[in-house]
């Protein structure tokens, strides 16, 4: 990799313009993989140019970025089509490559020109590769990297209103539980970006599709054979629940015996960290204020039980707010 | 790094064509238990339907890690994304029960610091030296060039194979500089949480602010992290690292892990390979047997510890120095038949270490699979790490009183220099409070350390009242020096006594956390309450 840095003066906007036609090189050429040799020389080209992009948007170490050369990059790489030739291209590409090609894409998702995001627009105009790479989760070589290059892209909010509200948010229940952890987190970690990034988009989301939603993540995740699955679902669904942009889904969520059923048995997960999370989501049951007669009927049937189990619940760690809570749980349980 | 692509069949080629390794427990079979730490376990196992090639399975208990398992997945992610033939790379990772196997290459000859404690606790032959720290720069090389930061390299996370070949591992505190958002946007979710970006616009993107790594092997500007963390520090601890290899331990690890600490911030540790050479009189080591080593050698290790991090090589410049130039390929042959031929094989450490870990506290356990002595604090922080599979390199604590006190001289460190101390005092707080949540117990030993650094900081300000007092005369220096010893030791078995009772407390405390948790288990199996049903 030496002398990379130091060939002939290129401007930015020449590199993206080699970096476009190399890729449609790769793209035609796309059927034999290895032997060619000038496909080789091709890719290895390549290779070259999206270093030099990635060292162009985050400096290398010697020096900074410079705004003036990102500028003229990005509105080279936006003004063709060479994001969805990346892109597809991805897979062909190697290891390092396809990395620093992740890294590019993710840069170039904040880059301003005249202070407008142009990936947004480019993207708006090109929702189908969202499409591409939210499907790359069914394919284990590129889905970490398709994942991180999706992550970047729902920054925008247009994005993530497109993703939200197409049937790959279906998908994810499924990815979530994939047998390999890399990319089941890694599709969890995107599920919850979506879900927790743009906040008004996120409540319009969760309102309009409560049902099926809640009916989906009760039973395949909450209800998850998979530890990993249902310790993390429980943890984020009291993130959701408790952040304040939801509180119309919250209260919602809280006034269903169903619900509830669901959570008073997480309570007694054999895992202590789901137990603790569980109590999290539990505890909104019991504050509510306005209980409905099923939920009330629920609590007051199980309320020695449920005293009982909380006499004796603690966590390892010293946590003021955790016993209020606690202690305010008892409370209203009591009373009822 | 271009010569070495081609001989191990360059790794991002063959990438895609790698063998698939099964994503269920029942593929594999246990053979035996090669390690244990506090939460996890590591098996030698046979992969049976890829014709049972043998690997290693870390199985980390979820439940009992104190990592959330974002941190887990940002490890397991960084990994997954690492080729580079010195640098342990997972296979893959799946969950069985609440628990997660990492599968991995099987190194059949463990770590260094594994292999340094059965069979060489005076260190290694210098040729073997080079061969294993060569190829742990070309790792770094690797790494760097990444733009990821190791920050925790040691002998401890150096695995070599049984031909000798080594693989870098444990990831658990590397950082990317490509994972932190540029200045302009600031909430940024990627995987990066740990390490909170910059505060001042100033750094550059390749600071890290938070703390990480291990003690004796971090570098001063880790320790100061106003600086925040640049590669550098990883050349810093390589240079730590080739020490610990010729000399068989770290330098200053005959000091509790804080004291070595606070001595790098207040001092400028100078540090040569010849240990015996060094300031005072080396005559009383004499004892000892002395060690040989290469000018390549000593000069290699001075340039990577030298105070500014900007004066350090590069691991690439570094790996064309001439201590490496002198590597050759039957130096490996060496390495086997000498080094690795000499010592148990990794199941047999680990059933010896079943003993070893039984006799008295403080002793130096030597084996990769200490005994869940939960008691120690540090060892709980280390065991959250997925990709090495050696679990007591903390085991370093070696008890100062076992050792005649010329070990101390023979430590090569010392002189103090006053130049930098002002504005040390709120850093060296800080880093130490850090150091402390570090160490899961902090709820505990909280007041007892801020004891301790009162404690300290009365020590210090003696030091540096003597420091002042002596004007800028150069004759006198000796008796200074030793006068500064003397308070450094009274400082040390200060630290030493309140460690012990800290210690204590947290052996009550758990105790009584036990009884309660026993309780609370009562109370819970008391109380199935049947979920609403009826």
């Amino acid at each position: 990799m030496k002398g990379l840095f130091k060939s002939k003066p290129r401007t930015p906007a020449d590199v993206v313009r080699q970096t476009r036609e190399l890729l449609i090189f790769l793209d035609l050429h796309s059927g034999s993989r290895g032997g060619d040799a000038k496909r080789e020389e091709k890719m290895a080209e390549l290779s070259k140019n999206i270093r030099e992009l990635k060292s162009i948007l985050y400096g290398n170490g010697e020096s900074e970025p410079v705004t003036e050369a990102c500028v003229q990059l990005t509105q080279e790489f936006f003004r063709e089509n060479t994001l969805r030739l990346l892109i597809i291209c991805l897979p062909k590409l190697n290891l390092e490559t396809r990395k620093d090609a992740t890294q590019v894409v993710a840069n170039l998702q904040r880059q301003q020109v005249s202070s407008k995001i142009v990936a947004s627009e480019y993207l708006e105009a090109n929702k189908d590769l969202l499409d591409t790479l939210i499907s790359g989760y069914e394919n284990m070589d590129i889905a970490l990297h398709y994942g991180s290059m999706l992550r970047e892209c729902i920054r925008h909010q247009s994005i993530a209103r497109y993703v939200l509200e197409s049937d790959h948010m279906k998908k994810f229940f499924d990815y979530i539980q994939l047998p390999n952890f890399d990319i089941a987190s890694d599709a969890s970690a995107t599920f919850k970006e979506l879900l927790t990034r743009h906040k008004a988009t996120v409540a319009e989301f969760l309102s309009k599709n409560y049902d099926w939603f809640f009916s989906e993540f009760n039973t395949r995740l909450l209800s998850s054979t998979n530890y990993i699955t249902k310790r993390q679902a429980i943890k984020f669904l009291g993130d959701m629940l408790l952040d304040r942009s939801n509180s119309t889904v919250m209260m919602r969520y809280v006034s269903s015996k169903d619900n509830l059923m669901i959570l008073m048995n997480l309570l007694r997960d054999s895992s202590k960290n789901i137990q603790i999370e569980a109590f999290h989501v539990f505890k909104l049951f019991a504050a509510n204020k306005n209980k409905p007669t099923e939920v009330v009927n629920i609590l007051v049937t199980n309320r020695s039980k449920l005293l009982r189990f909380f006499a004796g619940f603690k966590i390892d760690k010293e946590d003021e707010q955790f016993e209020a809570d606690k202690e305010q749980v008892i409370k209203e349980i009591s009373a009822l | 790094m271009a010569a070495a692509a081609g001989s191990v069949g360059g790794d991002d080629h063959h990438h895609h064509q790698q063998a698939r390794y099964p994503l269920d427990a029942g593929s594999y079979r246990l053979l035996c238990k090669i390690g244990s730490g506090v939460s996890a376990v590591v098996y030698k196992a046979a992969c049976v339907p890829l014709g049972s090639a043998v690997v290693a399975i870390k199985a980390i208990d979820l439940e009992r890690s104190r990592a959330n398992l974002d941190e887990v997945w940002r490890e397991a992610k960084a990994m997954a994304l690492l080729s580079h033939r010195n640098v342990l790379r997972a296979h893959c990772s799946f969950t069985v029960g609440s628990h997660l196997w990492v599968v991995m290459p099987f190194m059949a000859a463990g770590s260094l610091h594994s292999i340094l404690s059965h069979g060489f606790p005076d260190g290694l032959p210098e040729q073997c030296i080079a061969v294993v720290l060569r190829d742990t720069l070309r790792a770094l090389c690797y790494l760097h060039e990444q733009g990821r930061i190791h920050r925790d390299i040691k002998a401890g996370n150096i695995l070599v194979d049984s031909d000798g070949s080594v693989k870098l591992a444990d990831f658990g505190v590397s950082a990317s500089i490509y994972e932190t958002a540029p200045s302009t946007s600031s909430a940024f979710s990627g995987p990066i949480n740990h390490a909170p970006p910059p505060s001042g616009a100033a750094l550059s993107s390749s600071c890290f602010n938070d703390m990480a790594g291990t003690p004796y092997w971090m570098a001063p500007e880790v320790i100061h992290s106003h600086v925040g963390y640049g590669i550098k520090a990883d050349i810093w601890s390589f240079g730590i690292t080739a020490l610990e290899l010729a000399h068989g331990r770290p330098p200053l690890s005959h000091l509790p892990p804080s004291k070595s600490m606070l001595m790098r911030i207040t001092s400028r540790v100078r540090l040569e390979v010849d240990a015996s050479s060094s300031s005072s009189e080396g005559s009383s080591s004499a004892a000892r047997k002395k060690k040989k080593f290469s000018k390549a050698f000593k000069d290699m290790v001075s340039s990577c510890l030298c105070q500014e991090p900007a004066k350090r090589p590069s691991a690439e410049k570094l790996l064309r120095h001439p201590f490496f130039k002198g590597c050759r390929s039957r130096d490996y042959d060496y390495l086997v038949r000498n080094v690795l031929d000499a010592v148990p094989t990794v199941e047999e450490r680990c059933r010896d270490s079943t003993q070893l870990c039984g006799c008295a506290r403080g002793a130096r356990c030597v084996s990769p699979c200490r005994h869940a002595s939960s008691g120690s604090n540090v060892v709980a922080a280390k065991n959250r790490r997925i990709s090495g599979w050696n679990f007591n390199e903390e085991s370093f604590e070696l008890d100062p009183t076992d050792k005649p006190p010329e070990q101390q001289q023979q430590q090569p460190c010392f002189p103090f220099h006053h130049d930098n101390d002002d504005d040390m005092v709120e850093h060296e707080q800080e880093q130490r409070r850090r150091q402390d949540g570090n160490d899961g117990s902090s709820d505990v030993a909280v007041p007892h350390l801020v004891t301790i650094l009162g404690s300290l900081e009365m020590q210090r300000d003696m030091v540096m009242q003597v420091l002042e007092g002596d004007g800028g005369g150069g004759g006198e220096t000796a008796g200074r020096e030793e006068m500064l010893v003397g308070y450094v030791r009274e400082l040390e078995k200060r630290v030493q006594e309140l460690s012990t009772e800290v210690e204590e407390e947290m052996a009550r405390n758990a105790h009584l956390q036990e009884l309660l948790h026993e309780r609370a288990c009562e109370n819970h199996t008391d109380s199935s309450h049947t979920s609403g049903s009826r």
